[in-house]
Order: C-alpha cells, then sequence, then structure tokens
C-alpha cells in the first residue's frame, strides 16, 4: 500500500514562515488519529502555488488545500486522511496551471534512450500518417488542430506544408530551425535536450506530408549537449530502422542529418539559414519566393521550429480535436516561455495559449525575486516589445500581444523591475541587433547604427527633445525597407518602451536623470565634507586619478575627468560620496 | 539494435507498459548539469550500486524548473513520486538513506508545481 504523504508550506511571502509550527501541528494530529504509519507529513521547499496562506498537497491523489487555518487541520485529518474524502470549502483551485504538451515527456523520458520514447507512445504519430493517412489527410489534420508557427511569426503550419507539397520539385527538404538566438530564450534547447525523438518524429509526419526524402536539423554550435542528444537519437532512429529506407514497412525514406549553425543571430531568419545549410554565407534573401516553393537548393522546403515539429508528434498522436480543444480561438494550444530576470523562479512554462501575462508572472514564475515593484516584461526577444504593468492581464496569443506592440517571438520573457532603466533595456537589445545585423541592406546596417547613436547620446545626457522624432523616422523606415524581420523588428523594443515610458526618456533627455542609475553618464559622484573624514580611500581606488586635495581642504572630484565608475561611492566607509 | 516495426508500436498502444514503478531520475540537461547535476548523478549511482538497491538512477530532461536544479525525481514502492530541488552531495545521501533505504521523505527539499502532463498514458 502507498504511504499518503502531505507537502505543507507557507506561501505568503511577508511576515514569519510558519510551515515548521503547521508540520508539527499536523504531525501531531497524526498521531493522535493514530494514522503515523500511513501518513508522512513533510515540509515542502516549494509548491508552485504563492501569497494563498498555508498549503497542503495530498499525494498520490494530488489534492491540493490553500488557505489552511490551524483549526482546518483537524478536518483535513479526520476526513481527508482517514476517510479519503476532500475538505471542498479548502480545496485550492487556481489558474496557475500548467499545461505540458510539447515538454511532455521532458523530465520523464531519458533523452537517449530511444525505448523510454517508444514506451510514451512515440512514433505512433508517423505510424498513424503512414498506415491511415494520406498525406493531403494529415496535412488537413494540421488545418483542424490550428497550429501555427512557433518560431515567432504564427504562420500556419498546415498551409506551409500544402504550399510546399503543391510545388513542383524533383527533390523536397524538411529543416528544423534550432537556431535559437533570442537573448533569455532556451525554449528549443530545452526540447532537444529532453526529448529529441519528438521532434525528429515531427519531422518525419512534415517529410511524409510534402514529400521530402532528406532533412536538417539546423542547431546552434553553442548547444554541444542538445547535437549530442539529437545525434545519439538519430543514430537510434537509423538503428531501429525508423530512420533510412522502408520506414516501418511501407515506402517512406527520409534521412535526416545535423547542421551546426555558427553563431550568427540572423541565421533564424528562414532564407539566411537555408543559404547557411547550403554552405553559403548565411545572408537573407527577398521573399517571394518563400522557401515552400524555391527553398534548399532551390527546391521546394518545409522549415519550422523546434516547438512546431514537437507539436506535430502530438498532434497526429491524440488528434486534431484535442489540440484545438486548447487555447483562444486564432491561437491553438500551448506556447512554452523562458521566464528569465528578475523573477523568482527562472525556467520554462508552459502553458495554455490566452492565458494572461499576469498569471504566468505572479501565479506561476512566483513575482519579482527581490519583492520590488515589477516594471515591465519584454517578450519576443530583440524584435519584440516592452510591455507594461498595466497590461499584464493581456492574454498570451498571437494576436495580442502584436497589438500591445510587441511580439510572441520564440518565446523569451525577460522581467524587469524597478532597478531596470528601459532606455538602457532599448539600448542594450539595439545593440544586439546592430552587431548581429549581416550588413546586406541599408535599412538594417545604416539605420540601426544610427538609432543606436542617438540612444546612445539620450543614455549620455546629451539628448535633444527632436531626439525622438528621429528615432521614430529612421524605426519607420527599417520597418518599411528592410530585407527580413531582423531589421524590420530591430526598432520593435524602442518603438514600444517610447510608447510606454515616455516619461523615462523625457527624463534622460530634459532632466538629464536616470530613475534607476543605470545610465552612469547621467550620474554625478560628489563628496561631502561634513561627513568627509580625509581617510583618502577614495583617491587611492580612482582608477582615472580624478579625486584631488589634502587633509586640510578636503577632497573634491574632477567632475571632467571622471568617468563615473562608481569606485569612490562604493569604498567609502563614511557614506560621504553622494550619487545623483 | 532490434528493428522497430508497425506491430511492436501496435502492441505498445494495445499494452501499455505499466509506468516505472522504481527510480531515481536527476535532470541532466544544460541548466541541471550546470548547477551541478553530473556530480548528484555519480554520487546516486555510485552509492545504489554500493548499497545493492533495487531503483535505477536514469539521466532525464529539464522539468521546466531550472531554478531549483539539480533537480531528482525519487520512485519507490510504497511511497508516491515526489522531487527534490537544489539537490546537493548531502542531500543525495539524505536521499538514499532516508527516503529509499528508511522510506521516509526528507524534509525542506520538496518542489512541486500544478501541473498537466497532456500525454494520456
Amino acid at each position: 500500500m502507498t504511504t499518503t504523504v502531505v507537502l505543507i508550506r507557507d506561501t505568503d511571502s511577508g511576515g514569519a514562515d510558519r510551515t515548521r509550527d503547521v508540520h508539527d501541528l499536523f504531525t501531531q494530529k497524526v498521531r493522535d488519529a493514530g494514522l503515523q504509519n500511513e501518513v508522512q507529513v513533510v515540509r515542502a521547499a516549494d509548491l508552485g502555488i504563492y501569497n494563498k496562506g498555508m498549503v497542503a498537497k495530498i499525494l498520490p491523489q494530488g489534492i491540493v488545500y490553500a488557505g489552511i487555518a490551524d483549526a482546518d487541520v483537524d478536518d483535513i485529518v479526520t476526513t481527508t486522511l482517514a476517510q479519503k474524502m476532500p475538505v471542498s470549502r479548502l480545496v485550492y483551485c487556481g489558474a496557475n496551471e500548467q499545461v505540458r504538451i510539447v515538454m511532455r515527456n521532458c523530465g520523464i523520458v531519458n533523452p537517449e534512450c530511444i525505448e523510454d520514447y517508444i514506451a510514451r507512445k512515440g512514433y505512433q504519430g508517423i505510424k498513424r500518417a503512414l498506415y491511415d493517412l494520406t498525406p493531403e489527410k494529415a496535412i488537413e489534420e494540421l488545418k483542424t488542430s490550428g497550429l501555427r508557427g512557433r518560431g515567432g511569426a504564427g504562420y500556419p503550419t498546415w498551409l506551409k506544408w500544402s504550399l510546399a507539397r503543391n510545388a513542383f520539385g524533383d527533390r523536397k527538404f524538411v529543416i528544423c530551425n534550432g537556431d535559437e538566438g533570442d537573448p533569455g530564450a532556451y525554449m528549443d534547447r530545452s526540447v532537444l535536450e529532453g526529448d529529441p525523438h519528438s521532434v525528429i518524429e515531427g519531422m518525419m509526419i512534415a517529410a511524409y506530408c510534402i514529400g521530402a526524402t532528406k532533412g536538417f536539423l539546423y542547431i546552434r554550435a553553442e548547444y554541444p549537449l542538445a547535437i549530442k542528444r539529437v545525434q545519439k537519437a538519430l543514430d537510434d532512429a537509423y538503428g531501429t530502422g525508423l530512420l533510412g529506407k522502408d520506414i516501418l514497412g511501407t515506402s517512406f525514406c527520409l534521412d535526416l542529418e545535423v547542421r551546426l549553425g555558427a553563431g550568427a543571430f540572423v541565421c533564424g531568419e528562414e532564407t539566411a539559414l537555408i543559404a547557411s545549410v547550403e554552405g553559403k554565407r548565411g545572408t537573407p534573401r527577398p521573399r517571394p519566393p518563400y522557401p515552400s516553393d524555391v527553398g534548399l537548393f532551390g527546391k521546394p522546403t518545409v522549415i519550422n521550429n523546434v516547438e512546431t515539429f514537437a507539436n506535430v508528434s502530438y498532434i497526429l498522436l491524440n488528434g486534431a480535436k484535442t489540440f484545438a480543444s486548447i487555447g483562444t480561438d486564432k491561437s491553438k494550444g500551448t506556447k512554452v516561455f523562458a521566464l528569465t530576470g528578475k523573477i523568482r523562479n527562472s525556467g520554462l512554462v508552459e502553458i495554455p495559449m490566452g492565458t494572461p501575462l499576469r498569471v504566468i508572472i505572479e501565479d506561476i514564475g512566483g513575482g519579482v525575486a527581490s519583492g520590488k515593484k515589477i516594471l515591465a516584461v519584454q517578450t519576443g526577444g530583440p524584435s519584440g516589445g516592452v510591455i507594461p504593468e498595466q497590461h499584464f492581464d493581456t492574454p498570451v496569443s498571437y494576436e495580442h500581444l502584436l497589438e500591445l506592440g510587441s511580439f510572441m517571438g520564440s518565446g523569451g520573457m525577460i522581467v524587469m523591475d524597478e532597478d531596470d532603466c528601459l532606455v538602457d533595456i532599448a539600448k542594450f537589445y539595439l545593440g544586439f541587433c546592430v552587431d548581429e545585423s549581416c550588413g546586406k541592406c541599408a535599412p538594417c546596417r545604416i539605420g540601426g547604427f544610427q538609432m543606436l547613436k542617438v540612444l546612445e547620446k539620450i543614455t549620455d545626457g546629451k539628448g535633444m527633445p527632436e531626439d525622438l522624432d528621429t528615432l521614430k523616422r529612421i524605426a519607420q523606415a527599417m520597418r518599411k525597407a528592410s530585407l527580413c524581420a531582423l531589421g524590420q523588428g530591430a526598432p520593435n523594443p524602442i518603438i514600444s518602451t517610447m510608447k510606454y515610458f515616455a516619461e523615462e526618456y523625457r527624463q534622460h533627455i530634459v532632466d538629464r536623470k536616470c530613475r534607476a542609475g543605470k545610465c552612469t553618464r547621467l550620474m554625478r559622484f560628489e563628496i561631502l565634507d561634513t561627513s568627509c573624514k580625509r581617510c583618502k580611500l577614495c583617491v587611492v581606488n580612482c582608477p582615472v586619478h580624478c579625486i584631488a586635495g589634502d587633509r586640510e581642504k578636503g577632497y573634491r572630484i574632477d567632475q571632467e575627468k571622471c568617468i563615473k565608475c562608481g569606485r569612490c561611492f562604493e569604498v567609502c566607509k563614511f557614506e560621504a560620496v553622494a550619487r545623483s | 539494435m532490434e528493428k522497430i516495426t508497425k506491430d511492436r508500436l501496435d502492441e505498445v498502444l494495445k499494452n501499455p507498459p505499466p509506468e516505472n514503478g522504481r527510480y531515481i531520475r536527476v535532470g541532466m540537461s544544460s541548466c541541471g548539469v550546470a548547477a551541478g547535476a553530473a556530480e548528484v548523478f555519480a554520487l546516486l549511482r555510485s552509492e545504489v550500486e554500493k548499497r545493492k538497491l533495487a531503483v535505477p538512477v536514469v539521466p532525464c530532461g529539464c522539468s521546466g524548473g531550472c531554478h531549483s536544479e539539480p533537480l531528482v525525481e525519487v520512485c519507490v514502492d510504497g511511497l508516491p513520486s515526489v522531487t527534490y530541488g537544489k539537490v546537493n552531495a548531502e542531500i543525495a545521501m539524505r536521499i538514499i538513506e532516508e527516503h529509499v533505504r528508511d522510506k521516509r521523505l526528507v524534509q525542506d527539499y520538496i518542489v512541486d508545481a500544478p501541473m498537466k502532463r497532456a500525454v494520456a498514458l
């Protein structure tokens, strides 16, 4: 018989942690009821529930009680533990439940063991496609599911496949885009490392649908573990006859191969990626023609994101209707986000589409780690935007995020608190895009550089009110005229921060102040003569020797020479250095 | 390697293999390894071997709780499966001695989150 386990955790962040007291009380009551041989009461470190008072989770039943008062303990022991009946008034039903589709096997299967995947109904999707569905029917199934590309733009997957299927070509290709480059995003790495076979199966289904016989997994070279596990998965698939010739006793043949991305962000763009797989320099080209017509080596090609393929194998296994029952009208299924930044629980969350941002950040992520006020969240990577706190009740879907001036992107979600300067953040993302611009088209190459110059001017305290108009004008040009999404999206962080945090820009330009103290050029250090004990520590530590004076007259900072490194502020033991 | 045929896959659907009753799973994706999962994994393996415990120690991918890595999920006879977070060598030893040997869960390190796994098994 399985022992019942009661996990206890005080989830209120303010005040003393009462986990231990309630645990002792619970243990006592269990002993009083004579259940100590069947029940174990355990203090947990984290139950994934926050600010809901005392929480208890009963295993293996999985019942969760929240807001438990000491008086309720008796009830739980006599009703739930002794009679196996729930105490309905205490049952917790929060909206913060994750739904795992893409990550259904992550953390469960051994990624290097094909048998584990098969035991979890792996390769049933491709079997069903091969034996029960024609390629047209399988594409139809995807259409019913409403799956849209998870790389960011949200193009309907079935349409992409259908176009590639109908395109004329003696050979066709399927490519998996695993060139994940957004700062703070690592969902694809996790799926490739945790469940590589689900991606391979998705690619097999795609190849069957469009009639491809060769495919590539383009994975960035910075993911050595992912590459190793995918290669092992491919070897196993070949070894067991799931890849190669006459797959599962049919005439379907497919060869898959890993290609390494050599560290250029732009290679995540599909046409640049295709050029890179061909062995050429990774630069994008104008579309149309789209890869579904003219792709790899000029042949029709389907190129999808890792997460999309992992969804495909699920859909073919469980049916389109099951998948379509999750999510919103236009955005079906789930989305994996990499929650990072100033958040308590950084990690991966998979939530149904339509979940409000607030649920993701506060209920699942546990809020800001520092306890400071949350300011905004950045989604969509360098091409995305910043969403301020007042819009956190917006449901997550392709359309809603676009409306807010951000976009879904591959799924990076960076949380910012009061200590972050939004102008500085915008400068960081733009700097990233300028570094990663391939230089092929002028709007991106020159526009990005010029915008960065203007932003640097503002953060250096030399900004003018008309600079904001210049930024808007260049942004407009880049959006309209850039060749690929990198240049088109690069102004987004600036435009969205200008829209939602105009006050911050004004402070930088007019008041010459940075609220968060991130823009060092806007700061000023001064020695307060009254508090100064003349210890000379600042003088010794100043890297540019800009502090002069003597023990009689006191010390002064030469503002012209000062590089605002803040060293004097840090070393002073008497708080005699003022920072403003 | 043994070939996987259609019949074999049909068989899995018809008679799903029982959920593995006994295991110790260690999250061994990049996030776990960075937090020290490799050492924990090696330690658990050697202890299980040394004590001749009938519990396989297996690697798995990241379950999403990167903030609590290294994560170790333990499922042994007579106890529901639970996951320990931020496991180090000391806690790993306690897991072996208290949880696996004495069937008594280790206090203060269990992590959990409301979650629904979509695949129907």
